[in-house]
């Protein structure tokens, strides 16, 4: 019956079993595909998977001048890059998604290019910020925070517009408070959680952008890794690589769903 | 008692839609301590003139003064409950209800830049807000967030959030619309309460705290849980140019007491309905506005009835 609920163990079983069925699906693929060519390497087996482990992790260089792992080296300069693109492009999409809903005017001026910009790939906008910005550290800030920063301007528009009653305001003046303080203590503590959705929903896309430029651009970082890996059929790393992003991705997706529920503990789930 | 601007004063207010006239050059005093229902037909334009003396939407003509000052918008000298609560849905009962004080009694800068101080003021404020809650029985959800409280438990936080800053008026939208038979009836002993405090702080000699204006479109309910009513109509004998106050008479003091007893309203009730709600009842607009002269008639021959029931 749709939407009926069923008992919490159910759930996990059902949970778990998917999981080993994917596992068991792979591991299926990779046995057939080792029967036919012993020496492959496109769906390797947990032997391949310990040899990626450690070629990834192993120290690089020399003793004179020795260098970090691929993965360090990569996990810093990609998690760097992320971090400042998002923090960038939220904090700007916050403060104009909030104008914007808060004051006509800066809706006029600004929904007709939000609203333009936001249809266009970032990734086809790639080129430009190629140009502007060359291709060092502020290209891939660039590309993160403008690519997620028009669809989130027009979430927290959207947030601003719905979820603050034109009663809360009025209210607000009523009990005393300025304009500043309406946007601070009103409009802000009411669109903080989907602020916060926000972030979470463009996660996903601010990494598809960041890959995607590593890949063209970079010299280390996941993306560049991975194309790297992938030209030498060395499925090994790659799929590590791509089972580490999943999971970091997972972390943030529940750091930033514990944040909710301690920023907003009325919001509910 | 010091001689003070009535709490609420429309002069010759109109307001008008495109070629719709909506109010009629409406005056109305409403004196603190009073608490005034006000009753009309759907669309006579009540919100048009709630609006006016919240300073949402200012009136085409005319003035609202509250406190002698004339209305420029929202400001603390005029508190609303609305019919929908509107309480502010992530802050805890207490907290909502100490909201007003913390806006009117601290700036932005002084509770980031003065944080200790802001911190002991901030306890002053949570004990208020606690005791506001006491007042309306609602010591036991000050830690509660709007969602998790029943909706006549919301809107006695509404009033207690509305009333903390002790505005010169309360306006009263409807307040007990949503609301279930017996949570209605206990917020209207609440408002019988709020009058007796009323009553006797005018025979202490102080200003009362509260002074309300509640529009109602119940007219018992009108009658009931206030001392004034006032009804805003089209119908009368210059209703093409708007509505205007037609109905403006005391009404029987209640003490939260006394048995709800409906038979002594029935005949106020009945006048009430035709001179306001009963479109072929034509008459001249002012023949029941007569609040002001039967107050001083009473006055003038018994003394004050309602400090006297107070006692």
């Amino acid at each position: 019956m749709i939407r009926h609920p069923i008992p919490k163990w159910l759930f996990y079983t059902l949970a778990a079993a998917g999981v080993a069925a994917a596992v068991a699906v792979y591991a299926g693929l990779s046995v057939r595909q080792t029967w036919i060519n012993p020496t492959q390497n496109i769906l390797p087996g947990i032997k391949g998977f310990v040899v990626g482990w450690e070629e990834i992790t192993k120290p690089r260089g020399n003793e004179r001048r020795p260098k970090p792992s691929w993965l360090s080296t990569d996990v810093r300069a990609t998690y760097w890059r992320l971090l400042l693109g998002l923090s960038c492009g939220t904090i700007a999409s916050v403060l104009i998604g909030v104008a914007m809903g808060a004051y006509e005017a800066a809706e006029a001026f600004f929904s007709p290019v939000i609203n333009f910009m936001a249809k266009i790939p970032p990734t086809a906008m790639l080129a430009v910020y190629m140009v502007v910005f060359g291709t060092k550290l502020e290209m891939y800030i660039a590309l993160v925070g403008f690519g997620i920063f028009f669809t989130m301007v027009q979430s927290i528009f959207q947030a601003v517009k719905k979820d603050v009653a034109a009663d809360h305001i009025d209210k607000a003046y009523t009990l005393g408070a300025s304009e500043c303080e309406v946007l601070v203590e009103v409009v802000w503590q009411q669109i903080l959680p989907r602020v916060i959705e926000t972030v979470r929903v463009h996660l996903g896309p601010a990494m598809v952008f960041l890959i995607a430029a590593e890949m063209l651009f970079a010299s280390e970082g996941f993306g560049y890794t991975i194309r790297q890996q992938s030209r030498l059929i060395n499925m090994n790393v790659v799929y590590i690589y791509l089972a580490i992003l999943g999971l970091t991705g997972l972390c943030f997706d529940w750091l930033l769903i514990r944040l909710r529920r301690w920023l907003c503990p009325w919001f509910g789930d | 008692m010091t001689e003070e601007a009535p709490a609420l004063e429309i002069r010759d207010v109109s307001h008008w839609f495109g070629d719709f006239r909506v109010l009629n050059h409406i005056d109305l005093r409403i004196e603190a301590g009073q608490i005034v229902a006000l009753v009309g037909p759907s669309g006579c334009g009540k919100s048009t003139l709630l609006k006016a003396i919240l300073g949402t939407h200012p009136p085409r003509e005319g003035e609202v003064l509250v406190g002698g000052e004339p209305v420029r918008g929202p400001n603390r000298n005029v508190g609303i409950v609305y019919q929908n609560y509107s309480l502010f849905d992530f802050l805890t009962a207490e907290k909502n209800v100490a909201f007003g004080l913390k806006l009117d009694q601290s700036s932005l800068p002084f509770r980031i830049f003065q944080y200790p101080r802001w911190r002991k003021l901030r306890a002053e404020q949570m004990r208020m807000a606690r005791e506001y809650l006491r007042r309306v029985h609602l010591a036991e959800a000050c830690g509660k967030y709007p969602h998790e409280l029943s909706g006549g438990m919301r809107q006695r936080v509404a009033i207690a959030q509305a009333l903390i800053l002790k505005p010169k008026i309360v306006l009263l939208d409807e307040p007990f619309g949503a609301l279930d038979e017996a949570t209605r009836e206990s917020l209207q002993l609440m408002l019988l309460h709020f009058y007796q405090e009323n009553l006797q702080a005018i025979q202490r000699g102080e200003v009362p705290e509260y002074t309300i204006l509640i529009v109602t479109h119940e007219l018992n309910e009108a009658i009931y849980v206030a001392n004034r009513v006032v009804g805003l109509s089209r119908y009368h004998d210059q209703a093409e140019k708007g509505a205007m106050i037609v109905y403006d008479r005391p009404c029987p003091i209640f003490s939260p007491d006394d048995p709800r007893d409906v038979a002594q309203f029935i005949e106020q009730r009945e006048e009430l309905r035709r001179a306001v709600f009963d479109p072929n009842y034509i008459k001249h607009h002012q023949k029941y506005v007569t609040f002001w002269k039967e107050l001083a008639d009473q006055e003038s021959s018994v003394g004050n009835p309602a400090i006297d029931n107070a006692n």
